[in-house]
């Protein structure tokens, strides 16, 4: 009996697969895939090598010295900088502030928008909202700077109507730097809002309807019906808002380039600032490097936490 | 508990009208069954009901009450959807428990419905369970049990069974029809599925393009189908249909090649065009009948129960005829067939009853 059932286990397992093309068909999606993969290898895998290595050398494009073999000694250099690590501590409040104020916002906007699909004007309100987002960060960062500008800006325009003294943000001590994060947020939320609408999209609508019909309280129909659904796409949301905040500079470098005094120099500002002004280029890499490092640890952190909850629910 | 009243009930969109100027009453207390094909209305016209679609024109009443602009939430109602919903990161017992506690009943007696709901639908086993763990069927019954325990006064079914397992299907459809026959409930159920509308229902409400063509018990339509679509969409095989060049009018009297006798049909005689039979009212005999025709046999199938599917071919007419186990597997190629006039019901050019 035993022995009747194993030869039908192995006849089911040696019924002979239909034979696909192989090789054809695996020409034929690499062949598909070939114009990415060639830009992305030509302006991403191969820029990121080539910063890795130029990370080891002493490499100054203004010197006439030879770039040379220095090993660790620019990671070393920038550990010491007492200035580089004010800027790393400084873009991580940077990035806390406005992810939070951001996602705050964005989700609260967000529920807002989902709560009334049927309000007249809703879809030209959504293009009108989501533009800051699709505006080049260089010209908002421009145009913001004209606005606060203590002479010829608008609001300083409406400050002196109004009575009061005219006043620079981007070069106030105090307020140069919330200033940078009101405009980031300006920028940015609308993209926390496209997130959380996405995240209440896929949300079943069959499960909403049940939670009506069942008169579930409003924290029941979070916890139970939304967030479950949400959360994935939500915190993927803030996983790439983090990554991005990280990388803030043209912001910073246009508004108040740093200023006033060192009150607005993100990492990024300061990045630029070694490779583009001193051309310093061994030593800019290197900090490179550590910034990517610091960037995919973010991530990890993340994916560690998303997955996590993924097989708890499991 | 409530009737469901609708009256002049319309539902457009845009363009297209789902449900078109209905004017019908769910009766109190009894399961009344939707039943139609895809796209004719039955779903929005229960989301009216559940107040998840806002009719285009016309009132919807809960006994005395008008709930046309009343919300979901205040019409104390029950519905289980088509797809399973779960309340997730919750347990089996806690999804049972999550509407009742806006009734704000003592623990004995939520302990009490929950385990007798549990118990009807098999659920005790599982009510430790977190719900994610579970399959379809399984989500679909706790979804059951849930509208259920609640003990609203009305309880909408949209096609709960479509989307699962054939197993769970049988077993869940069994555990409603025992919940059914306990419940006081005014029920309305969904479904495209006729099998399950004959199981299920005290009365069916046919609906085709918008509008409820008939609605009568289960027995009743199924055996005096009002028009060829009721004849149709009921029965598996649906009715056989005779076209009129198998008809002969003379009068009031109507003859046929394949009647047994004579049907007098008084004054309606002159609009018949065509009529229809079930597959069980034909009856087959190996050998030659006193009235009768001799029909070819085109196929041959054995069904549940042993009876057996002949499609038959007159002439140029095929018609499908069930007939006993016996009878089915001594027909050779050809047999011979009649239909007694009891099984016959005519119809007019439009396609309906006469």
């Amino acid at each position: 009996m035993a022995k009747s059932v194993e030869t039908l286990e192995k006849s089911i397992k040696d019924v002979p697969k239909a034979k696909k093309p192989e090789s054809k068909k695996n020409w034929f999606s690499w062949g598909l895939l070939a114009p990415v993969l060639f830009f992305f290898i030509l302006m991403s895998v191969l820029p990121t090598i080539w910063m890795f290595g130029l990370a080891f050398y002493d490499y100054t494009l203004t010197s006439a010295n030879k770039p040379k073999l220095i090993g660790f000694r620019n990671f070393f250099d920038f550990l010491a900088n007492q200035q580089l690590a004010g800027s790393v501590s400084r873009t991580f409040v940077f990035l806390l502030c406005a992810v939070v104020i951001q996602t705050f916002l964005g989700i609260l906007i967000g529920v807002l928008f989902w709560k009334n699909d049927k309000m007249p004007g809703r879809r030209l309100a959504l293009t009108l909202f989501f533009t800051p987002m699709v505006v080049t960060p260089i010209a908002t960062s421009l145009f913001w700077k004209f606005i606060l500008d203590p002479t010829l800006g608008v609001m300083n325009y409406l400050v002196s109507v109004l009575g009061f003294e005219r006043f620079d943000t981007l070069t106030d001590q105090t307020l140069a730097f919330p200033t940078l994060v009101f405009v980031d947020t300006w920028m940015w939320t609308p993209f926390m809002t496209l997130m959380t609408l996405a995240a209440l999209g896929s949300v079943p609508k069959a499960e909403l309807e049940a939670a009506q019909v069942d008169r579930l309280p409003l924290t029941r129909l979070i916890t139970t019906v939304i967030w479950p659904h949400a959360k994935f796409i939500l915190g993927l949301g803030i996983l790439l808002r983090t990554i991005d905040a990280f990388k803030t500079m043209d912001l910073a470098y246009v508004m108040t380039g740093g200023g006033p005094g060192d009150r607005t120099e993100l990492i990024a500002v300061s990045l630029y600032r070694f490779a583009f002004k001193s051309f310093k280029l061994g030593y800019s890499s290197a900090v490179s490097v550590f910034l990517m490092f610091i960037a995919i640890a973010l991530t990890a952190i993340y994916l560690y936490i998303l997955n996590a909850r993924k097989k708890a629910e499991q | 508990m409530y009737d469901i009243r609708l009256e002049n009930v319309t539902k457009k969109f845009g363009d297209f009208t789902a449900v078109d100027d209905i004017t019908f009453t769910i009766p109190k207390s009894s399961v009344t069954v939707l039943l139609g094909p895809s796209g004719c209305g039955k779903t929005t016209l229960m989301r009216m009901v559940a107040g998840l679609e806002t009719p285009t024109s016309g009132k919807v009443f809960f006994g005395e009450h008008e709930v046309t602009n009343v919300p979901t939430k205040r019409r104390n109602i029950g519905m289980v959807f088509q797809y399973p919903v779960i309340y997730r990161g919750t347990s089996v017992r806690k999804n049972l428990e999550l509407p009742l506690l806006s009734e704000k009943l003592s623990k004995a007696e939520l302990d009490k419905r929950i385990d007798e709901v549990a118990e009807i639908l098999d659920l005790t086993s599982v009510l430790k369970r977190q719900v994610e763990e579970l399959d379809n069927g399984t989500r679909q019954k706790i979804a059951v049990g849930r509208e259920v325990a609640r003990q609203p006064r009305i309880i909408l079914f949209d096609e709960p069974i479509t989307n699962i397992d054939l197993t769970s299907k049988l077993e869940l459809k069994r555990s409603m029809k025992e919940l059914f026959g306990r419940l006081q409930q005014t029920i309305v159920y969904v479904t495209h599925d006729q099998t399950e509308a004959m199981t299920l229902a005290d009365q069916i409400a046919l609906m085709q393009d918008g509008v409820i063509t008939q609605s009568d018990s289960p027995k009743e339509i199924y055996e005096k189908p009002n028009s060829q679509f009721a004849g149709w969409f009921l029965g598996n095989p649906g009715m056989n249909f005779v076209p009129p060049e198998f008809i002969k009018v003379s009068g009031s009297k109507i003859t046929s090649p394949l009647f047994t006798q004579t049907i007098d049909l008084g004054s309606k005689a002159s609009s018949v065009d065509t009529f229809g039979v079930r597959a069980e009212g034909i009856s087959v005999t190996s050998s030659q009948a006193k009235d009768g025709v001799q029909a070819r046999v085109t196929r041959k199938s054995i069904g549940a129960g042993g009876q057996y599917l002949l499609d038959l071919a007159v002439g140029s007419l095929l018609i499908k005829a069930r007939v006993s186990h016996s009878i089915g597997r001594d027909a050779k190629d050809s047999v011979w067939t009649n239909i007694a006039s009891e099984n016959i019901t005519f119809f007019d050019k439009a396609g309906k009853a006469l």
